[in-house]
């Protein structure tokens, strides 16, 4: 086992964790795991992490579903509406240089910080 | 879980639900549609022994997370990683 392949375990463990947690999608961290500290394409750490987090999510869904959390017909709109939308994505993805398909990606983790950080000033705001 | 106001804990397991058939649906493009498949095989492996654990022990953990500050700490790590993709992609 490498020291890239420690990075990997541990980077893993820190996606599953928030997705587990807050919810964001593994892909959030696993890309960039992939991308800054393994030094992978960005389409290369995308279709990576498409691998990955099917496992990833089986097991997280499969908790929450025994704890019954799992709100089963939204969850399936979501999942329905996305398969259309994540194939027409990856479409595209594939024949984008890299370096625009990273800027595209950055443009949207910045985006997806700046919702994360709204959300966290509101539940502050209702803490009494 | 960004953009609707259902309870957190309903949303990340909605999400967590709803990946597994987008990531099933998009996998296949990034393998067949390019000369070589899109994918690394070698770090998926270990990723995913990894996330496994993470998500396992997530999921379990929840009630007692301080969610507040993990998405302060999460929004930080994604605004500057996602500010170096935009300007040194």
């Amino acid at each position: 086992m490498s020291w890239a392949d420690a990075a990997a375990v541990v980077g893993g463990f820190g996606a599953g964790f928030l997705s587990g947690t807050i919810g964001i999608g593994g892909g959030l961290l696993f890309v960039p795991t992939m991308t800054v500290g393994l030094r992978l394409s960005q389409a290369v750490a995308q279709g990576t992490s498409l691998v990955a987090i099917i496992p990833t999510a089986i097991v997280g869904a499969f908790t929450h579903f025994r704890r019954g959390n799992v709100l089963s017909r939204p969850a399936l709109m979501m999942g329905g509406g996305g398969v259309v939308g994540a194939v027409i994505g990856a479409l595209v993805a594939v024949e984008v240089p890299g370096p625009l398909l990273a800027r595209i990606w950055g443009g949207f983790l910045v985006f997806s910080a700046y919702r994360l950080t709204m959300q966290a000033l509101k539940a502050s705001e209702k803490t009494p | 879980m960004l953009w609707t106001d259902t309870p957190q804990r309903n949303a990340n397991a909605n999400s967590l639900v709803a990946i597994i058939p987008i990531a099933v649906a998009a996998l296949p493009i990034y393998y067949f549609r390019k000369g070589s498949p899109q994918i690394d095989s070698h770090v998926a492996l270990f990723l995913v022994i990894g996330s496994v654990a993470g998500a396992y022990i997530g999921a379990r953990v929840l009630s007692r997370i301080p969610d507040r500050q993990l998405k302060f700490a999460v929004a930080i790590v994604l605004g500057v990683v996602g500010l170096k993709e935009l300007l040194l992609p």
